[in-house]
């Protein structure tokens, strides 16, 4: 992206339809009551709490946020992984939330998703080749020299070299085994895919590469990335907006520049604040928000605003109060009652 | 204590001799009949009160560095070399005597927090038996001793978590009590080991915080060891880059961050996003993976990926060599190395590259 990103986004102009666009979104998990000797009342897990984003043609949206957030669960309730309890989720303007499941099928064509773990992702008993190719014999796609032509086409594309398709997993390292992942996901030619952490079990050398290679599949096939992560740096890197996620919510969403240079919510200042930056005179002489105590549980989660326990802004309407997210302008959206930009890194 | 004072840079010797003294530390495991050169030929030391940071990425062979030291090894670990703690020898050591040097003299943190803690004792129990073990504190004594520490940890309610058992308390919440009993043994050196590797950014934030103020009330040293350059950038007054079982660079924190003589150092930096610029062009990439060490290395191990390679990296190792009073590398071509920009050499193209 260009500098004038900073203040208007080219891919969030209004006029522009959503390729993906979720609205309300709840994942609700409810444990089931026990009777008897040892009696277990019904919990509830409010995981996803009404999450609202729109995803644009070409565009990365980063999702981030800490453990149990609801970043992955979001993802994967997306393309029904997770059975969403309430809320839409409409691609190129078609409610996927109430599909069958043959229905849903068809969708999962355009949407793929790329798993975290390179080595439990993989069936270690199958050829790389026959994994990458699987989703075309499930769509019924070409006979098998064109689906094997195919397969070769998508690895030369992730930059694995193709007479390695009949061998298994355990010969590939961490890196190659996550470009295995991401051929699959791209052989349909998807107009989404959904990477969950696709390079946190990485080393930092290896991650580059898988980086890289990202952001050159974009350029060249024009894919949208939902890109969940916990990495901040790397989120900043390949994003063209970003999402932060707060104990189920998202608390903020803007183009990338905006959210790392000026964040408004406490919440996001807090996280950017937490995150070491490799320079040592510059590390050195910064200031880091500490918050107080841990991230509230999700079965009881609090009232208001769920980040009013660890704020030091709170007042009584947050906790009275939900706030919802408010475009501040250029399609920079906080929701906190106290919204004040401040510069934390 | 002599022993370790041959490159200026790698001797962290003051006056009384260094803490902790690593010489030609060498070990291999052999299993089935093969043998792994894990670590081979580590040399360093630490002084009073010393942060040493030690980075590498998976298999460099720094956990086992730290794993030697306290005689932690598998039984299939051939150790060489010396290691040296307060000047006493600990290669070779009995389990018996290595038990007292472990906790008293130096206190260890690990990346799972569960691992130092007893699950069926509380909180308050396993610090105040830290307490009276090292100390002539009596019952009242000490409790209010561990209350002090648990606040000094940044643990909310200290008087009513001393009932808590670890279970009750959550990732980065342990952590902090591991290091609040690592207060409580008032040691000379703190060895952690990826402290805050599992933790969320806000709570490694504050186990970081809380290490910090361990420091200053112990007087220790740390040998912080991390893959994590972010965090070692923050604290560490010394650094040292692992690679294949060695060091392949060590300086001064603005040595290495500021103007790294090793081609591995420039790939680290150059391949890490940076958080504070909008920059999305493309990471130095560096290609391959790391060497098996399954047979003896001939020439740099690092050649087989590095953009600089000639004729003699193939041929010879390279040895640690000073390039100033406080940085070496092992490096044929330090002298041209450390005047290049950071990672450029791993700049790649913008074409899709394997």
């Amino acid at each position: 992206m260009t500098d004038t990103a900073a203040t208007t986004t080219p891919t969030a102009t209004p006029v522009e339809m959503p390729l993906l666009r979720v609205r309300d979104l709840e994942v609700h998990f409810t444990t089931k009551s026990k009777e008897g000797v040892i009696r277990r009342p019904s919990i509830t897990v409010h995981a996803v709490c009404g999450v609202n984003f729109n995803l644009y043609q070409g565009e990365t949206l980063g999702l981030v946020g800490e453990s149990g957030c609801g970043k992955t669960t979001t993802a994967r309730a997306i393309l029904q992984l997770e059975r969403a309890t309430g809320g839409s989720v409409e691609f190129n303007g078609r409610e996927l939330l109430d599909l069958k499941f043959t229905e849903m099928r068809d969708v999962r064509k355009q949407i793929q998703f790329v798993f975290q773990d390179p080595f439990g992702s993989l069936n270690p008993r199958i050829p790389v080749g026959q994994t990458i190719g699987e989703p075309l014999i499930i769509h019924k796609v070409g006979n098998r020299a064109e689906r094997a032509e195919r397969v070769a086409e998508v690895m030369r594309l992730v930059g694995l070299e193709p007479r390695f398709m009949n061998r298994f997993p355990n010969e590939f390292s961490g890196g190659q085994r996550q470009r295995v992942g991401i051929a699959r996901a791209l052989i349909m030619d998807p107009k989404i895919v959904v990477l969950d952490e696709p390079v946190s079990a990485l080393d930092v050398s290896i991650q580059a590469g898988v980086i890289n290679l990202l952001q050159g599949l974009q350029d060249k096939l024009g894919v949208s990335y939902l890109f969940v992560a916990h990495d901040l740096s790397v989120v900043r890197h390949v994003s063209t907006r970003v999402a932060v996620m707060y104990l189920g919510r998202v608390v903020e969403v803007g183009p990338k520049a905006e959210i790392y240079r000026m964040p408004m919510h406490p919440y996001t200042q807090a996280l950017l604040s937490a995150v070491p930056i490799p320079d040592p005179r510059r590390e050195r002489s910064r200031q880091h928000i500490i918050l107080e105590g841990d991230v509230p549980s999700p079965v009881d989660p609090p009232t208001g605003c769920r980040f009013r326990t660890r704020c030091w802004k709170a007042q009584e309407i947050c906790a009275a109060e939900t706030p919802k997210l408010v475009d501040g302008g250029g399609g920079h959206e906080v929701a906190c009652h106290f919204p004040e930009a401040a510069s934390v890194l | 204590m002599t022993d370790a004072t041959t490159t200026a840079d790698l001797n962290g010797t003051t006056a009384e001799g260094p803490l902790l003294a690593f010489d030609n530390l060498t070990v291999t495991f052999t299993s089935d009949g093969a043998t792994v050169y894990a670590i081979r030929g580590v040399t360093f030391s630490i002084a009073r009160e010393e942060v040493v940071g030690l980075v590498g990425e998976s298999g460099s062979g720094k956990s086992v560095t730290s794993l030697a030291a306290m005689g932690l090894l598998a039984k299939n670990a051939t150790v060489g070399g010396s290691v040296k703690v307060l000047g006493r020898e600990v290669v070779g050591l009995k389990e018996k005597d290595l038990s007292k040097i472990r906790g008293t003299d130096v206190a260890m943190i690990f990346q799972d927090p569960l691992t130092a803690l007893n699950p069926v004792y509380t909180v308050g129990w396993q610090i105040i038996e830290a307490l009276q073990a090292h100390r002539d504190f009596n019952d009242e004594q000490a409790k209010a001793e561990a209350i002090r520490l648990l606040t000094l940890a940044g643990i909310p309610r200290p008087e009513d978590r001393l009932s808590s058992y670890p279970h009750e308390f959550s990732g980065g919440m342990r952590q902090r009590v591991v290091i609040a009993i690592a207060m409580a043994n008032q040691p000379q050196i703190i060895l952690a080991d990826e402290p805050t590797t599992a933790l969320d950014v806000t709570v490694q934030a504050q186990v970081m915080r809380t290490l910090q103020l361990a420091l200053e009330e112990t007087k220790s040293s740390l040998l912080l060891i991390t893959h994590d350059l972010g965090v070692i950038a923050g604290i560490a007054d010394r650094v040292l880059v692992m690679y294949a079982g060695r060091i392949v660079e060590s300086g001064t924190a603005e040595d290495i961050f500021y103007q790294p003589a090793m081609p591995y150092t420039h790939g680290l930096l150059g391949s890490i996003p940076s958080v504070d610029s909008d920059d999305g062009g493309k990471l130095a990439q560096v290609p391959g993976n790391p060497p098996v060490l399954t047979d003896a290395v001939v020439g740099c191990p690092f050649a087989p990926r590095c953009p600089m390679r000639q004729a003699v990296c193939l041929e010879s190792e390279p040895s640690l060599q000073p390039v100033s009073d406080t940085h070496s590398s092992a490096c044929h071509f330090a002298s041209e190395v450390i005047t290049l920009p950071i990672g450029q050499m791993f700049a790649v193209d913008d074409e899709v590259t394997p």
